[in-house]
């Protein structure tokens, strides 16, 4: 039982709790302020801060998943934190609340407002009905609330049990578990993002979409995970656990999924230009014009080029503090993807901006940030309730020990 | 005895023994050297003092050469001695273009990576001296060796012999060519 108090987080965490609830009751309000008197707005900003940061705890949980499956020992320290991410899925489940009302009220979506005799409305039927959205919405982050639970109850167990062949099989239940669900996530996300991002151009679609956001969402939860435990490292009780070979393993992760994410990007796009049908190409020429187009080209050069780039170098993955300033830097860019992604799309309102126009509102940067510090400030309490390494994981010592090696 | 001599050898038990040897060795000047273990050994390569590798820099030139040639051979056919239009596109599309560009750039560099590792190791290596002491053979089981060799600048037969006596090893050898 000492071992749970001697990696219990550290006080610092419970600082970052209260400031991040500072900062996002903050952010909160003026996004309440701001959707009273522009509804739409509000939504489309909300959406995109639900994308990002709830996309963070189904990565955490897809990242979970993949740890158990491939074991290693950045898989053993990131786990925890991995944990706390993916016990934020009820937080998510209450964050959906806001889009179900905009789709339910009609305030946000093109497809809400379609007419009956549009091919897509009378093609998708019932499916589309919002009622039915709604649900299905629900039932997607219900059912990763379940993979997240049994994964965690199992950890939680494995906590108590100072029985190295117990704490074995509870591994290996874990393991076995996570290959069949990791299927069936990937199915999930690419229902839920067809759903909550795709139809928002009710006209388009593409196949890869689910991928895109596997892999974006895995690549936001690496990024995350090394930001943190470089603000970890430096206090007990992880500066006696993580080492530099960590975060080499890590940084290799984050190159290989911005290689995946620009591969996917990339795939889409030849396949759509090649094509050229114009029910197909008009997602990018709406995004390869105006203020769109730049960002566009920001994220080929910001989102892969010069990530890519850097974290090539062995010497800049080995440290930290390089490491993780990089990996911020790459988070900002996910948000701007999906920003990229969300922003140009159909506005419904009477006297909204027409699509196609390059327009930022000041909430879709207040939004991220106030759901953000929601986000965190729940994350940060789910991290303290457990010590912050599975300590009774057979493979604890060797993970430990990987970690300082050369 | 000591004319035509590859090298001095010491044997040792553990993997330990080996890194701590090695790094006394490094300590005492000697840079010819080698060591050799049934298994990757992460330490040894600070505790010999042995430079990283030049290979990642040559990859990483493989892989610009691969990426440019693709392109160049693409420019050539489509734009230069061929052109012929396909499905309305201009001759010159680069975005049809990227993906052999990447095949080439993986191609090229994973070339480099095995041929580059094979050179710089000097690979293939026929003949090799170390294996003219019979108990070498040990290395790829549970036995590990040191190796300073006669090339050294530091080296002298009687002052290395006596030097690698003293390291604590089961045994020293000498090599011969």
């Amino acid at each position: 039982m000492s071992d749970v108090s001697k990696y219990q987080a550290p006080d610092v965490v419970n600082r970052w709790r209260t400031l991040s609830l500072g900062v996002g009751g903050i952010g909160l309000v003026a996004w309440a302020v701001g959707t009273f008197f522009f509804p739409e707005q509000g939504l489309r900003s909300w959406l995109l801060a639900f994308v990002f940061w709830g996309g963070l705890g189904i990565g955490c949980l897809g990242v979970l998943m993949l740890q158990y499956m491939t074991g290693g020992a950045w898989g053993v320290v990131i786990r925890r934190a991995c944990e706390a991410g993916t016990r934020t899925l009820p937080l998510v489940f209450l964050m959906f609340i806001p889009i179900a009302i905009g789709v339910y009220t009609g305030t946000f979506y093109e497809w809400t407002h379609l007419p009956p005799t549009d091919p897509v409305v009378v093609q998708r039927g019932v499916y589309m009905a919002p009622w039915l959205w709604i649900v299905r919405g629900f039932f997607y982050i219900a059912a990763f609330m379940f993979m997240a639970w049994l994964l965690n109850s199992w950890s939680a167990e494995q906590d108590k049990t100072p029985d190295v062949e117990m704490s074995r099989r509870l591994l290996e239940k874990a393991s076995r578990f996570s290959g069949p669900s990791m299927v069936l996530f990937c199915i999930l996300v690419t229902f839920a993002v067809v759903d909550w991002v795709m139809t928002l151009e009710p006209h388009w679609f593409s196949t890869i979409w689910g991928l895109l956001y596997v892999a974006g969402w895995g690549l936001s939860c690496f990024c995350f995970m090394v930001a943190l435990m470089a603000n970890l490292i430096e206090t007990a009780p992880m500066n006696g656990v993580l080492g530099r070979r960590h975060f080499h393993d890590l940084g290799k992760l984050m190159l290989a999924l911005v290689m995946v994410w620009a591969y996917f990007n990339f795939s889409q796009f030849l396949i759509i230009w090649s094509g050229n049908i114009p029910e197909e190409t008009v997602w990018f020429l709406t995004r390869m014009r105006s203020g769109w187009g730049y960002i566009g080209v920001a994220l080929i050069f910001f989102h892969f080029a010069f990530p890519f780039l850097v974290l090539l170098q062995q010497d800049f993955k080995r440290r930290w503090k390089w490491l993780s300033w990089i990996a911020i830097f790459v988070l900002f860019m996910r948000l701007l993807d999906m920003f990229w992604h969300i922003g140009p799309t159909v506005r419904i309102s009477p006297g909204a901006i027409a699509q196609g126009s390059f327009y930022v509102s000041w909430m879709d940067i207040v939004t991220p940030i106030g759901v953000g510090g929601i986000w965190l400030w729940w994350f940060f309490g789910q991290l303290m309730k457990r010590p912050l390494v599975p300590i009774n994981d057979p493979y604890l010592e060797g993970a430990i020990e990987h970690g300082h090696s050369h | 005895m000591s004319e035509n001599l590859h090298g001095i050898m010491a044997e040792f038990d553990t993997a330990t023994e080996l890194v701590d040897a090695a790094r006394r060795v490094r300590d005492a000047g000697y840079v010819d050297t080698d060591a050799f273990s049934p298994f990757p050994l992460h330490e040894i390569d600070e505790a010999l003092g042995i430079k990283r590798s030049v290979l990642p820099y040559l990859i990483f030139a493989g892989g610009i050469t691969g990426l440019l040639s693709g392109l160049g051979l693409e420019w050539f056919v489509h734009v230069y001695d061929f052109p012929i239009i396909v499905g309305g596109r201009p001759h010159f599309s680069l975005p049809a273009f990227v993906p052999p560009m990447f095949e080439l750039t993986i191609l090229f560099a994973a070339f480099t990576a095995v041929f580059g590792m094979l050179f710089l190791n000097g690979l293939p290596s026929p003949y090799h001296p170390v294996f003219n002491i019979e108990r070498f053979a040990l290395a790829t089981r549970e036995k590990f060796f040191l190796l300073i060799e006669s090339s050294d600048p530091q080296y002298d037969y009687a002052a290395t012999r006596s030097f690698m006596e003293s390291l604590g090893g089961q045994e020293v050898f000498d090599v011969p060519e």
